[in-house]
């Protein structure tokens, strides 16, 4: 039996090679060619005098206004993160101690459900949900709870209910993953010592799966910070947020150095995130890959 | 959640523990429906919105209102009869099955080079054909936007397959890889000892054995494809636009039930899709984050 590192590479190797063209020519060169645009003070085929600045950069951290976009950015990832991390962590501990496979199985289904359906369209649904006219708000009116519609929607709080919508299945299948590793005899022994079962939750499973929290958290921020659509629609064209600002610059502005510079931030934050991502579970799963 | 921990003690109970349970037994029953009361809601939360968008798909009032007053089918009609949505369903539908096409070769090959090829920064290369999966779409699509824009090759139909192709490689890789992980060598061995060459045991052992994962793969490349939004975004062009993006610009002005029926019948897509998936290859082995 062949394991990768003893022997010479086979014939099965140079399947690698489609890929690794679409790779080089459709993503590494795409992403090199917006690390220079970001660095270039206009596009080098139409404009014959371009020359390198760091004016895209500079403008970003100069400007308080784009500053603040940054921060609102991270502000509702954040928000995002920390919300479906509480609802998340509950289900997800459900899911890897439930002990019928058909109610695993029915979990599992309700977990990508959502997963499986459009951003487009669940975006829709909570603005559905949400709106002065909506479905929470009339349904309040109507039983005499409150006779204002609530402020639900064209503001944050509305983006981060999207966002978690969309992000917690995330947050659970990581969690699932994490706490399914964890030996519920651990758990049935500190009881056994006259633990309760919540202090053998805080002490023992809580902490084991720290790596889990920390890695579904590194996740749905990321996921988060980068939202387009959720944060335009149900933000309603109020609030910028990072990607926001880069399609605005492309679409009305046409300003491709600074789009690309936002980018470049952008991409840098998310690099750092998803390396964290695999760090932490790479140690627990004993490996260094995602799969 | 403290319930929960206590119903997995109920094997092997101890006389001593089972004194000790009788006496706390109303604090665990209370934890336990505190534990259940808690998933339900995030349930909720996760399904309510799905089962909200049929019902507004349904709802024959010309602005979102609710409770709804009745039942009709004029929302679909109006979506099958526009031109705007169906040239956007074709179209989508169309990129999303030569997307999945190129994915499944694409991803599938370098599967099997990773796995089983010997290759030198085989773990490097898996990040690689991986970080789509992880690195924001909006930035494949912004960085493939201003590559087209500076090769001045416009926005090509292939322009918006490759980005389609990039973010959904991961998943074929994915679902292909857990397969060739409990892939049997030595049925491979048995066939080349029988006699047949290198290619026929590639093509009659290797290939039937890894088409499940592909197939998986393939299903999850599809529908990620046909509700693919960022990288869209920057790379679709006026007039032909996917699905994703129409109802997106509508909805920037209207919010009345064609969306709905319009997500209906994506979400039915996706289900028909997955419950295939269920029904060939089996799902529980392939979502794992």
């Amino acid at each position: 039996m062949r394991r990768a590192g003893t022997g010479s590479i086979n014939g099965l190797a140079f399947f690698i090679l489609p890929s690794a063209m679409l790779f080089i020519l459709f993503f590494f060169l795409p992403i090199g060619l917006m690390a220079m645009m970001s660095l270039l003070t206009g596009n080098p085929v139409v404009a014959p005098n371009v020359a390198f600045t760091t004016r895209h950069y500079g403008r970003m951290i100069g400007d308080p206004y784009y500053l603040e976009v940054i921060w609102t950015t991270i502000r509702i990832g954040l928000l995002t993160t920390l919300i479906a991390l509480a609802i998340g962590y509950p289900l997800a501990h459900w899911m890897a101690r439930i002990k019928s496979r058909a109610g695993h199985a029915l979990l599992l289904m309700a977990v990508l459900a959502p997963m499986l359906t459009g951003i487009v369209v669940r975006t829709f649904a909570w603005m559905t949900l949400l709106s002065d006219k909506g479905v929470i708000n009339q349904t309040l009116i109507s039983l005499g709870l409150i006779t204002q519609p609530l402020k639900l929607m064209y503001n944050e709080t509305g983006i981060v209910i999207g966002l978690v919508h969309i992000y917690v299945p995330f947050m659970v299948l990581t969690l699932t993953g994490v706490i399914g590793r964890i030996d519920e005899r651990l758990e049935q022994a500190a009881e056994n010592l006259g633990a309760s079962p919540l202090r053998a939750f805080l002490e023992v499973t809580l902490p084991l799966s720290l790596p889990g929290i920390l890695a579904g958290s590194l996740l749905v921020f990321a996921l988060s910070i980068s939202a387009y659509v959720t944060p335009i629609l149900l933000g309603g064209f109020q609030i910028m947020t990072l990607p926001i600002l880069i399609y605005q610059q492309i679409s009305a502005n046409f300003n491709v150095g600074f789009a690309a510079s936002l980018g470049m931030v952008l991409l840098a934050v998310s690099l750092a995130l998803v390396i964290a991502y695999n760090r932490v579970l790479g140690l627990v799963s004993g490996q260094h890959d995602l799969q | 959640m403290s319930a929960a921990i206590s119903q997995t003690t109920s094997q092997g109970l101890s006389n001593e523990r089972a004194a000790r349970s009788l006496r706390t037994a109303a604090p665990w029953r209370q934890g336990r429906a505190l534990y259940l009361a808690v998933n339900i809601a995030v349930l909720i939360f996760l399904l309510v919105p799905i089962a909200i968008v049929i019902v507004f798909a349904l709802n024959p009032t010309p602005f979102i209102q609710f409770p709804p007053v009745g039942v009709s089918l004029r929302w679909f009609e109006k979506f099958f009869a526009s031109r705007e949505f169906m040239h956007a369903l074709g179209f989508s539908l169309e990129v999303a099955a030569i997307t999945t096409a190129c994915a499944s070769v694409f991803g599938a090959s370098a599967a099997l080079a990773i796995a089983r090829g010997n290759l030198p920064g085989a773990r490097l290369m898996l990040a690689v054909v991986l970080s789509p999966l992880m690195l924001p779409a909006i930035l494949t699509g912004l960085a493939l936007f201003q590559t087209y824009v500076l090769l001045d090759v416009g926005r090509p139909v292939w322009g918006l397959v490759a980005g389609h192709t990039l973010v959904t490689i991961p998943y074929v890789v994915r679902t292909t890889l857990a397969v060739l992980h409990n892939f049997d060598l030595r049925l491979e061995e048995a066939a080349r000892n029988l006699g047949a060459s290198p290619t026929r045991t590639f093509f009659e052992v290797t290939l039937p054995l890894i088409k499940p994962g592909v197939l998986a793969g393939a299903i999850f490349a599809f529908i990620v494809s046909f509700d693919q939004f960022p990288v869209s975004l920057f790379l679709v062009s006026p007039g032909s636009e996917t699905l994703p993006i129409t109802l997106f610009n509508y909805l920037k002005f209207d919010l009345d039930g064609t969306i709905g029926a319009a997500s209906v019948v994506s979400i039915l897509l996706a289900f028909v899709v997955v419950i295939a998936l269920d029904r060939t290859v089996g799902l529980r082995s392939y979502v794992k984050l």
